[in-house]
């Protein structure tokens, strides 16, 4: 078993040319597997999950876009230069939050495409572009009641189409005097606020399926089942990350792609990423009763270790890099900072892929791999 | 021969034997219910065949991943094809725990992970992919001549997947997933723009032509992929989005001799959650109701084909293979997570499959019958 699983991992260490299996320590690739974690540990661990990390930020979520929509309400009723940099800040709180959320990708968020809703990205055939412009230039008065939202394209009702708006290269003169743009802006954040509310309400009653997992009646069937879900809130983002925000934008070897950034418009791509790293590392090994601990107490404690260190590792390098993103990305050294990130990265999702195997956690076969 | 259980085994070939009575009864415990290929928690690949009260029967070492098993109709003989873009296929003799044959592809060609056994028995006919020419083609091996080609046909599409015979005739229907791929670049989709995917109605005596359906213009990249046919000469079909996540499409058709694909759509909430993707389709033994899965959404989806309308969803995380049981309106489902259960839609009964192994159940199973 030990043979087939190395062989496994180098296999897909040779095919990126950006590695050599040298970099991967045994910690990483060990498989012995002692006796997996009892239903109870699971329960324990997705309780101290729900409380400490998933609803504590779906609040946050709900009172900054609470006061996004308050300020951009504000920003048509009387228009100053000063109370668009007010609700700038208040995008920001907002999209904050979301990063923090963006991991989560189960339970009430899911209802309606809510998660898409929110934030659709990477678009990559500018859908959200082109249906702003439309709206902007037809200005059809229905499309400024919060009713069209819950039926319009998600390119027209999220975090994005918000950042063109707000974030326009003539944003004081289109959002002055209440005109459609600041009203559109404002539509879109009331939706916003709506979304983030009806999925804080939703996750009561989704926090009580978790607790209850196993009892006959809720969602999950078992504690280890709703840790499943957990589990991949942790580790598929790793490689999304990578992919999306770090080797889109950096191009195939033949051009940066400063356009590709998540969130360039606001100039805060490598905010994002800060916030998505140690926010997986939260779940990873934020307090008691985290994965770093089961870890440990399955007597992985090697793999425990070397894993909190990658997450510091990519922490620190996120730290290092010059901001803003969009601007420094084709300066410096940025693009080989952002090619060691993504290695790190690599070697850690490879190590939490390891770390699931150790705690039994299948995250999905026909799901992540069909055909 | 590993992982036989060979007491199990002498047992059920006893019951088949002396006691061919008691061979559909559950008084043995070790009668056979389902075969299927998985990917065991050691990371290994296996054709494993499970007794009603869940027994492993076979467990067979497999070279890699593979895809569809399908049940010959009167024999004790499995045939599992390997996932695309893989070259063999293992016929199993599930009495003698033996491995009959490993059929390779020819060269220039692999198998695209489906192949089934022609309803009297005599050919194994698989969808393969011509290397040359990117073009699909339906092949005929002969069971009695140790798996000789002895028809090769062209499916008429790009990427072929699943094929069906319809029950009580002489038509096969294809199913040209519409995307073009090469094995040198793995399983990359090469052709998504301009991908056309289409039903293929053909004549098993002669691969003539009789029907093709594609799916409409503005609907292109809606890949067919996995079908079922019943008597009536309905084919249901379980579809897949290759557009953006921004789209919601209806993800299930239906198709009837001489007339278009019609799409079906579930209520919204229901589209939305199957995420675009459909892994398997079956009817169930009367041929009314059918089952589509969406492991993407842990749902699968059931179908009223008399009344075209959706019917109802049951949650199955990473379910994803599918079969029809010996009772009407009864499949059963398997699942990555080790989970197989059979559901009884006009009772709305679901009752968990006993099974001393849990290992990640591949997309597709066969329900063996006797």
């Amino acid at each position: 078993m030990k043979k087939h699983l190395s062989f496994r991992l180098s296999g897909i260490l040779i095919s990126s040319a950006l590695f050599s299996s040298a970099l991967v320590s045994s910690a990483l690739l060990s498989t012995s597997v002692a006796a997996a974690p009892a239903e109870q540990d699971w329960q324990a661990l997705n309780n101290t999950l729900v409380q400490q990390h998933i609803l504590p930020r779906y609040q946050q979520l709900q009172s900054s876009s609470e006061t996004l929509a308050a300020q951009s309400a504000s920003l048509c009723q009387s228009f100053s230069p000063a109370q668009l940099e007010i609700t700038r800040e208040a995008y920001h709180q907002t999209m904050s939050a979301w990063q923090a959320l963006q991991h989560i990708q189960f339970g009430p968020i899911q209802n309606l495409m809510r998660n898409f809703s929110m934030q659709f990205w990477p678009d990559k055939k500018n859908l959200i572009g082109k249906q702003v412009a439309v709206l902007l230039k037809e200005q059809k008065p229905e499309t400024l009641d919060t009713e069209y939202m819950f039926q319009a394209s998600i390119g027209v009702k999220g975090l994005p189409a918000m950042e063109r708006l707000l974030f326009a290269d003539q944003a004081e003169n289109t959002l002055a005097n209440n005109s459609y743009a600041c009203r559109l802006n404002s539509t879109i954040a009331t939706y916003i606020e709506l979304n983030a509310q009806g999925t804080v309400s939703e996750w009561q009653d989704f926090a009580t399926e978790i607790s209850n997992a196993g009892d006959g009646e809720s969602y999950y069937e078992s504690h280890q089942e709703a840790a499943v879900d957990m589990m991949k809130a942790m580790v598929e983002p790793i490689e999304v990350i990578r992919d999306l925000k770090l080797l889109r934008p950096l191009g195939k070897g033949d051009k940066l792609r400063p356009k590709r950034l998540e969130s360039w418009r606001s100039l805060r791509s490598l905010e994002n990423l800060q916030i998505n790293i140690s926010t997986l590392h939260d779940i990873y090994s934020g307090g008691e009763n985290r994965v770093k601990a089961m870890l440990e107490n399955q007597g992985d404690t090697a793999l425990a270790e070397e894993l909190d260190t990658l997450f510091k590792d990519a922490d620190r390098q996120l730290a290092e890099i010059p901001g803003p993103l969009y601007t420094t990305l084709t300066e410096g050294q940025t693009a080989a900072q952002l090619i060691q990130l993504s290695d790190t990265l690599k070697v850690l999702h490879i190590g939490l892929l390891t770390a699931m195997q150790k705690l039994d956690v299948q995250l999905g076969f026909n799901s992540r791999d069909g055909d | 021969m590993t992982g036989i259980k060979r007491r199990q085994f002498c047992q059920l070939v006893a019951g088949a034997l002396v006691l061919p009575g008691l061979a559909h009864g559950s008084t043995t415990g070790k009668h056979p219910m389902f075969a299927s290929a998985a990917r065991s928690q050691d990371g290994s690949y296996h054709l494993y065949l499970l007794s009603e009260t869940g027994e492993v029967l076979l467990d067979h070492p497999l070279p890699e991943r593979a895809h569809h098993t399908e049940a010959h109709p009167q024999r004790p003989l499995l045939a599992c094809v390997a996932r695309r873009p893989g070259t063999f296929i293992d016929i199993i003799d599930y009495r003698q725990q033996r491995l009959v044959k490993r059929i390779t592809a020819d060269s220039g060609r692999h198998f695209f992970g489906h192949g089934i056994f022609s309803e009297d028995g005599r050919y194994l006919i698989c969808t393969e992919n011509n290397l040359a020419d990117g073009q699909g083609r339906v092949v005929f091996r002969d069971t009695e001549q140790d798996f000789r080609i002895i028809a090769d046909y062209p499916s008429h599409g790009i990427g072929p997947h699943e094929l069906q015979q319809q029950p009580g005739s002489n038509t096969l229907v294809i199913a040209n997933g519409g995307i073009l791929t090469h094995p040198d670049q793995g399983r990359k989709k090469l052709n998504l723009d301009t991908m056309q995917p289409s039903l293929v109605r053909m004549d098993m005596a002669d691969g003539r032509l009789l029907e093709q359906q594609f799916m409409p213009a503005e609907l292109h990249q809606l890949s067919i992929r996995h079908i079922d046919t019943n008597r009536a000469g309905e084919t249901v079909i379980a579809l897949q989005y290759q557009g953006g996540a921004e789209d919601n499409p209806p993800l299930v058709a239906v198709h009837r001799p001489d007339s278009s694909l019609k799409l079906l759509a579930a209520p919204a909430p229901v589209d939305i959650a199957m995420k675009r993707y459909c892994g398997s389709a079956r009817f169930d033994r009367t041929g009314r109701y059918a089952a589509v899965s969406a492991p993407r959404g842990d749902l699968i989806t059931f179908w009223d084909l008399q009344q075209d309308q959706f019917h109802s969803t049951l949650r199955s995380r990473d379910g994803c293979g599918l079969a029809a049981t010996d009772q009407d309106a009864e499949f059963l489902i398997s699942a990555g997570t080790g989970r197989c259960m059979s559901y009884n839609l006009a009772k709305g009964r679901k009752t968990r499959l006993p099974s001393e192994i849990k290992p990640a159940w591949d997309n597709h199973m066969a329900f063996l019958n006797g």
